[in-house]
């Protein structure tokens, strides 16, 4: 049979992928200001699983900390961002039926940044911790997804355009209220740490985050995963579905607040980070289609390669320097972008 | 296979569109519902099919209230083929057509090879077996308009509700679909906008006008040259060859 043969085909795709996200993890382990080998990355990873001693413990030698402390945690995080983002930029575009949405796209990126701007600026929720200005980028960005979603059901049921006018709406509000701490604050200092934040980095990666991010991002993306029929129908429109059995409304409202979740967990741990939630799932639908059954692991595991190898040529494009991954994937993503919008036989916003 | 409605009234704000429609569907009858533009012969059948809410009467599926049934139990009793419209994404047709399993489905069960069999005997019914593999986006309007049919019959209902789906298209293409429905020996209710077709497929036609029924009947009883023009406005001339089949010419002013 040929759906048979079309099933195969996408675990293939999946192996491969999964294959290369291995290798993109060496790699990467091996580059940076000290090169390793990947006989000496082999023997660090079985040595730490054979001695049975904690990650943290001193004395294992340098190429065990500079695996285990430094380098592979923020691959990890790395992975678990470009997968959590991926997947939530194919549900954004699902969500509100719009080519152009991407995780951050009802408001939650400025939602984000007036978190941590007040957090850098203000000093509000020292108290949480050393990353405080991560749990109040957090706090930012869920109450904002909240609130757009509480505003696009006001006065008769929410639907997509409700939905992204209403994050347009908050975002300006959040916008000028970042500008006005800014303004007022007249702090220098605050303001560079204010743009370092939003270019994003896997810099603090740690794994006792990592264990707490690692299996709500996996569960989410597996939870959106078996969603695949309600998220097709989407595509269809309200109408449609309602015709076909199903009544969005509910759904729509369920898959925005677990890819709120998770795109709160990213801000949290590494900051803004742009395109990869946009480029991707186009990039992904051109490969396998629309259907989100082979969409989202695909573009999930495309997503997790795609940062981790960007996050290794962060770390050596410049000698000595690391450059901001924010900036590197938007002057990758960028031209991607282009070349889709010019891209004519691709056609999620119809020809 | 039966629906029944009782005075449903629809009304948005102070505006009202139904003023309280009587109508009834039998087993296995092609009925047709036409009226003007804004007669509301569209929103009576959104009514039926639930894309929107009376705001006054009842409609019956089977003699169940179609409030007390869940979406997905009408969808396994009634398929719709709406308004051909644009659509925003990039499918193949079989992963279209295989949507209209979704109320067969429970929430996490995969499409099976029996789902793949009904959707490929659906696209062989419509006359598009060859296309399965195609993108949904790249067909003609007439072609995604069967893939949608094809998609109603794989819903596997007793009753189709047709509204307006030829609009738009080619006269062959109207004269396809209605050729694959009428083939198909389904109940059938159809908003129909050309009144040669209504005449040609509907077993009886229901005439709605500003929210009101205003005629009923076969289609040679009802579509007679004053009828049309009390409906319409427009003059027109209708003939009937020796079987009893009617046909109508419009006539133009520059004619008369």
């Amino acid at each position: 049979m040929r759906n048979r043969s079309k099933e195969i085909s996408v675990a293939l795709v999946m192996l491969l992928l999964a294959v290369l996200l291995v290798l993109a993890f060496l790699w990467a382990l091996s580059i940076g200001t000290v090169k390793l080998s990947f006989v000496q990355i082999y023997e660090g990873i079985v040595n730490q699983f054979t001695s049975g001693m904690a990650i943290e413990t001193a004395g294992q030698g340098p190429v065990h900390d500079i695996i285990w402390l430094l380098r592979l945690p923020r691959l990890v995080l790395a992975a678990l961002v470009g997968m959590g983002l991926s997947v939530c930029g194919v549900i954004m575009q699902a969500v509100v039926k719009n080519p152009l949405a991407d995780p951050y796209i009802l408001g939650i990126s400025s939602g984000a940044s007036l978190g941590a701007t007040a957090a850098i600026l203000l000093g509000i929720g020292v108290a949480l911790g050393e990353n405080f200005v991560g749990i109040a980028a957090f706090i930012g960005a869920f109450a904002m997804s909240l609130g757009v979603l509480f505003i696009s059901n006001l006065g008769g049921r929410s639907n997509s355009i409700k939905l992204l006018l209403g994050g347009m709406a908050l975002s300006a509000v959040c916008g000028a209220f970042s500008s006005f701490i800014v303004y007022f604050a007249n702090n220098k200092e605050g303001m560079q740490s204010i743009a370092y934040w939003m270019m994003g980095s896997f810099a603090g990666a740690k794994w006792e985050n990592l264990m707490i991010i690692g299996p709500i991002v996996i569960l989410a993306v597996l939870f959106l995963w078996t969603q695949s029929r309600m998220l097709n129908l989407m595509l269809l429109g309200d109408e449609s579905a309602l015709t076909l059995g199903t009544d969005l409304h509910i759904y729509r409202q369920i898959y925005l607040l677990v890819s709120s979740l998770i795109v709160g967990f990213v801000v949290y741990s590494a900051g803004m980070i742009g395109f990869v939630g946009l480029v991707v799932p186009h990039v992904i639908r051109m490969l396998v289609g629309t259907d989100h059954k082979k969409l989202i692991p695909v573009a999930a595991l495309t997503g997790a390669i795609f940062l981790v190898v960007a996050d290794g040529l962060c770390r050596t494009i410049i000698p000595r320097t690391e450059l901001p991954i924010g900036i590197l994937i938007s002057i990758i993503g960028a031209p991607c972008f282009v070349y889709l919008m010019i891209k004519k036989t691709y056609g999620f916003g119809g020809n | 296979m039966e629906i029944l409605a009782e005075a449903v009234k629809m009304a948005f704000g102070s505006k009202e569109i139904l003023k309280g429609i009587d109508f009834s569907l039998h087993n296995k009858e092609f009925v047709g519902i036409i009226g003007p533009n804004g007669s509301g012969k569209s929103t009576f059948l959104k009514c039926v099919y639930r894309v929107q809410k009376p705001t006054g009467g009842k409609i019956t599926l089977n003699g169940t209230p179609l409030d007390e049934l869940s979406y997905r139990e009408s969808a396994l009793q009634l398929a719709v083929v709406a308004q051909h419209n644009v659509y925003s994404f990039d499918f193949s047709v079989l992963e279209v057509v295989l949507m209209g399993r979704s109320p067969h489905k429970k929430m996490l069960e995969r499409d099976n090879l029996n789902d793949y069999r009904i959707a490929r005997e659906a696209l062989a019914t419509v006359g598009l077996a060859d296309f399965e593999e195609r993108s949904f986006a790249t067909l003609s309007g007439g072609e995604q308009q069967r893939v949608i049919l094809a998609r109603a019959l794989t819903q596997q209902t007793e009753c189709l509700v047709l509204d307006e789906p030829t609009n738009h298209l080619d006269v062959k293409y109207q004269l396809q679909i209605m050729d694959i429905v009428k083939s198909l020996d389904l109940t059938v209710v159809a908003a129909v906008h050309d009144l040669n077709i209504a005449a040609m497929y509907c077993d009886r036609l229901v005439a709605i006008k500003d929210g009101q029924i205003v005629g009923m009947g076969t289609p040679r009883e009802l579509l007679t040259e004053k009828f049309i023009y009390d409906m319409y406005e427009v003059h027109c001339r209708v003939d009937e060859d020796t079987s009893g089949r009617i046909n109508i010419v419009y006539l133009p002013q520059h004619w008369q």
